[in-house]
């Protein structure tokens, strides 16, 4: 399929989920891995102590020594993790406004579990509007939830028995592994159905996509929704990027904008206003299915997933005011992006290096490949260490399930000044790499596996 | 006794089954209270074996209408309940009902124990239940189930299905109550719920406080991904209050702590480090119900119940060494891995508060388990606050594995940037907890408990409270005939269908039927309201349980 990439930029096109290629993924035998010799934890409480410690380890590292232009200048600049952090002065505005500050006994008070209504009703609204769909959507399908890990984890669990799986494309971001092993007890698989005895019982799309910042077209979403209800998968369509398309050509269209679905009993879109409204910290998701029985067994768990009642009303006073969100939100926020991706785009170009890029998402991805000369992933993770060493934090494509060693992600979504400084010590690393590998350091190497977002 | 019945009408609707159960009324009168027992008691299992089969022919035939359906239509017409569905359901349940009851009476009036036949397995479990690990006691008389689970099952997964059906069997009347709530103008016949346990007495003073210019900042990183442990300025705080309030002899740690969306979130997530699935821990009973549900709708840990007995003047027996170490026994026995043992402090629902020395019993107890020395704490605002919408939780383990295993759960029960800023905001006002909220709180409260104590008194029901809580343990015994656990069920259905929602003795794994669990820190008018009801429903129970037991089936 073509990719529409720009000519002079050779890019691996990475779109098409890869099914014949034979390998599951999960977290294999974890049991196995661990020693019984911490004696306190149940082996799964060992595997996510061992997802803790291995997979955040950028993370952490970075909240030890975060930059701040003024405490902190030669802090960590992260350019790892996808945050909009470009429209904080909007946020914060609208938020402090009047109509926000409300407090009431029945917010205070246990609730519906599946989340206020008057928040499901706004949501509903709010979609309908925002995704185009051909009908007004419902508010008794919608479900609340405190973000869409939680989402993940709960529709993992529903779906699906212990040790089933779900497809997914790759590239994808990493930490949907996390989310639905921790208590789903499911992997992810890029294989052919019938494979190993393992039942696949859905198929994960991620639209706008992660890493690749590129969209599915309209034709291509129905090419894989056929494909599901051919094989009874449901659908899980996470559209968490939906609002965070700054290049209007790319004409994306929602899932929920369909003019029919091939199995809507199947289909099940998840939104959260973490990326589309800079707000990860606040921890709200939903959920939009026509099934009732998928809605219904997400909201049991729902008890566990809870958001604050302050905080669903602050949302419902935040989707309601259509006329901040496209009148001075939507228009600022697409234009501080477009201007930061430039800026990036920009530096990369004049570093000589290739990138994949279409107009969607806070990140771009990046082609490191002639820097790792026997191209390794064991390469791939020293560079990406380096690269922290000189307090700047880069996904690698490792993490994201790449098939090949060589990619990174890099967020603009930052300010200029941290963008600025941030591609400094990104160049001042590439400057360092030999064309010919030297001799590799006998150092120990720690390959970073997931990343969080 | 006498009971006359006509042949049930089902004839005509099963036409096309071919099969029509009918019941004489031969077969249904029964002879007087002179009746040969051999005779009254082959009635009773005619009656209740046709019943069954009743049962039977009307799955058989709901079956075949669902395997047609779901080849036949498309996609979004198998989703619509049919009218005639509902139908079928009902009746279901009628049957259900009907067996449970004559199978009650036989044991009770005719004092002979039969088991409860075997009904169709289709409907004997509900689908998702076998995959779920047991978590309620044995009992007599399964529950005969509903016909829903069977179809579901073709969407969701059987744990997903066991999900479902075990949280529409336990929250149905509190979704109910959501849809139609009590308000003294605009909803005078809503439900009344002294079920869930909530503070509502303070909040006039909480809403103030919230609303307080301090609580209303905003800052990047509270809107930005952090600390999936906690936010360090709260965790700070967190570790300063509970060394105050808790008394701690050392300054508790920060590092120790950690933060998620409610404790049945830091229960579920502890139960998951801990245990492995179908591990255990112990739990002195009457309990709240809740755990049941934490420890099993994700973490699949088995609850196994302490049992403690009822005295006369309504508490229950302290927990002691030796009970705890013959259910230990007990359940190593069935060869059960025990990982830990749950304590409540002040305890739900009796209300009673463990002494020093008591924990130090237990916790020396503790230590011949498994996993020697390790301690765990969990508290939340939600009640201390009257904030149960929060959803705030807390856990402080001296274990640092502990508490790193946890952060991965962070990122599943995170907690809103916003709200851990207020939470710090209101934990740090020592001053306005001291000296205006917790002394304004005890006293409400425990003018709340007197009126109850007073109501219940004059209506010769016996409670008890151990003074502590939001909650009184009444002992109903008294109104049930036969005193089962299905007569129980079946009074808290009256109490219900008189929209007044309070929890049953079952539900807290109590050994005993007969308990009911009453909130008494509702608004004050909404109390008043729920205890005429409450009498209203006790007066007209003891009137004519029979015929009461069979009109709430018969109209649904």
């Amino acid at each position: 399929m073509d990719s529409g990439y720009d000519d002079s930029l050779p890019g691996e096109c990475l779109r098409k989920p890869d099914w014949k290629q034979l390998k599951l993924y999960g977290v294999g035998d974890p049991v196995a891995m661990f020693s019984s010799d911490s004696s306190c934890l149940s082996s799964r409480g060992r595997v996510s102590k061992w997802f803790w410690d291995s997979a955040e380890e950028g993370y952490r590292t970075y909240h030890m020594d975060e930059y701040d232009e003024d405490k902190n200048p030669s802090g960590i600049i992260n350019l790892g993790t996808s945050e909009n952090k470009l429209c904080f002065d909007l946020l914060s505005r609208r938020l402090t406004q009047n109509d926000m500050l409300h407090v009431e006994p029945s917010l205070l008070q246990y609730p519906d579990w599946r989340g206020h209504l008057f928040l499901r009703e706004e949501v509903a609204k709010f979609l309908s509007f925002y995704c185009k769909s051909p009908a007004p959507l419902k508010p008794e399908n919608v479900v609340v939830l405190n973000g869409c890990a939680s989402l993940f984890s709960a529709l993992a669990t529903v779906l699906c028995e212990a040790g089933e799986a779900l497809l997914i494309p790759t590239p994808y971001y990493g930490a949907i592994t996390q989310h639905v092993y921790l208590y789903g007890n499911v992997r992810l698989a890029y294989v052919y159905l019938e494979s190993e005895g393992v039942k696949v019982k859905g198929l994960i799309l991620i639209n706008p996509q992660n890493p690749l910042g590129d969209i599915y077209s309209p034709e291509e979403l129905q090419e894989f929704l056929g494909f599901a209800m051919r094989h009874q998968l449901h659908v899980i369509m996470d559209e968490v990027y939906m609002l965070s398309v700054f290049e209007e050509s790319l004409g994306y269209r929602s899932v929920l904008s369909l003019e029919r679905l091939p199995d809507p009993q199947r289909t099940h879109v998840m939104w959260a206003t973490s990326k589309d409204f800079g707000m990860s910290g606040l921890r709200f998701g939903i959920l939009y299915t026509e099934n009732q029985h998928v809605a219904t067994a997400v909201a049991s768990l729902c008890r566990y997933h809870g958001l604050s009642g302050l905080v669903q009303h602050q949302m419902a006073q935040l989707l309601r005011d259509h006329d901040w969100i496209s009148q001075v939100y939507l228009p600022e926020n697409h234009a501080r992006l477009k201007a930061a991706h430039t800026y990036v785009s920009e530096e990369l170009r004049a570093l000589g290096i290739p990138f994949v890029s279409r107009g969607a998402g806070f990140f771009i991805w990046v082609d490191l490949r002639k820097f790792l000369p026997r191209g390794t992933f064991e390469e791939e993770g020293l560079l990406w260490r380096q690269f922290l060493d000189n307090k700047v934090l880069l996904s690698c494509g490792k993490t994201f399930e790449c098939k090949e060693p060589g990619w990174f992600r890099v967020v603009f979504s930052d300010k200029e000044n941290r963008l600025r400084l941030g591609m400094q010590r990104v160049r001042q690393v590439l400057e360092r790499q030999p064309q010919v590998v030297e001799e590799a350091s006998p150092c120990h190497t720690q390959e970073p596996s997931t990343q969080p977002i | 006794m006498e009971l006359k019945e006509e042949g049930c009408p089902i004839g005509s609707s099963l036409s096309d089954s071919g099969t029509i159960v009918a019941v004489t009324e031969d077969e249904c009168r029964l002879e007087g209270q002179g009746a040969e027992k051999s005779s009254t008691k082959k009635v009773f299992q005619t009656l209740q074996r046709k019943v069954l089969e009743l049962q039977r022919v009307l799955m058989d035939h709901f079956f075949r209408m669902t395997s047609q359906r779901v080849q036949s239509l498309s996609p979004e017409d198998q989703q619509r309940p049919q009218g005639s569905w509902k139908w079928i359901k009902r009746m279901g349940s009628l049957m259900s009902r009907m067996a449970n009851l004559i199978w009650a009476e036989a044991t009770k009036e005719l004092k002979f124990k039969e088991p409860l036949p075997r009904s169709d397995p289709r409907c004997d479990i509900k689908a998702g239940q076998q995959a779920l690990s047991s978590w309620q006691p044995d009992q007599p008389g399964p529950r005969l189930g509903g016909f829903e689970a069977a179809f579901v099952s073709h969407v969701l997964s059987r744990r997903g299905t066991g999900i479902c059906d075990l949280y529409r069997a336990n929250f149905q009347s509190y979704e109910a109550y959501q849809r139609d709530k009590y308000h003294k103008e605009k909803n005078p016949t809503g439900y009344i719920n002294l079920g869930t346990s909530e503070n509502k007495l303070c909040l006039d003073l909480i809403k103030e406080r919230l609303s307080q210019r301090d609580m209303n900042q905003i800052e990047e990183d509270l809107l930005q991904y952090s600390d999936w442990q906690g936010q360090p300025f709260l965790r700070k705080e967190l570790a300063s209050f509970l060394t105050c309030y808790c008394r701690a002899p050392t300054p508790l740690d920060p590092e120790k702590v950690v933060v998620l969306n409610g404790c049945s979130s830091v229960f579920s997530s502890l139960a998951m480090v801990l245990c492995d699935p179908g591990d255990a821990f112990l739990i002195p009973t009457p309990c709240y119900s809740g755990f049941a549900f934490s420890s099993c709708l994700y973490s699949k840990v088995e609850l196994i119940p302490v049992y403690l007995e009822s005295q006369a003047d309504s508490s229950f027996s302290q927990l002691t060494m030796d009970i705890l170490e013959l259910t230990l026994t007990q359940a190593k026995m069935k060869e059960k891995k025990v990982k830990g043992l749950v304590l409540v402090n002040p305890q739900n629902p009796l209300g009673e508060v463990y002494t020093r020395s008591m924990m130090k019993e237990y916790l020396a107890f503790a230590k011949n388990l498994p996993d020697p020395n390790k301690t765990h704490m969990i508290w939340g605002t939600s009640k201390d606050f009257g904030i149960s919408g929060f959803r705030f939780g807390v856990l402080y383990t001296h274990n640092k594995e502990v508490a790193s295993a946890m952060r991965a759960f962070g990122y599943l029960h995170g907690v809103s940037g916003i709200t851990q800023f207020k939470l710090c905001q209101l934990l740090q006002d020592r001053e306005w907890i001291d000296q205006l909220y917790l002394p304004t709180n005890h006293s409400r409260l425990r003018k709340a408990y007197l009126y109850v104590a007073k109501r219940l008194e004059k209506l010769k029901v016996p409670f008890f409270n151990g003074g502590s809580g939001l909650y009184v343990w009444i002992d109903l015994r008294a109104y049930l005939s036969p005193c089962t656990f299905d007569q129980e069920q079946i009074l808290c259905q009256c109490f219900q269908d008189n929209k007044l929602l309070l929890s049953r003795g079952r539900a807290y794994m109590c050994k005993e039927p007969g308990w009911f669990r009453l909130i008494f820190a509702g608004d004050q008018l909404q109390v008043k309201v729920a205890l005429d009801r409450f009498c209203q429903v006790l007066k007209e129970h003891k009137k004519d349980p029979r015929l009461k037991q069979l009109e709430p089936a018969i109209a649904t």
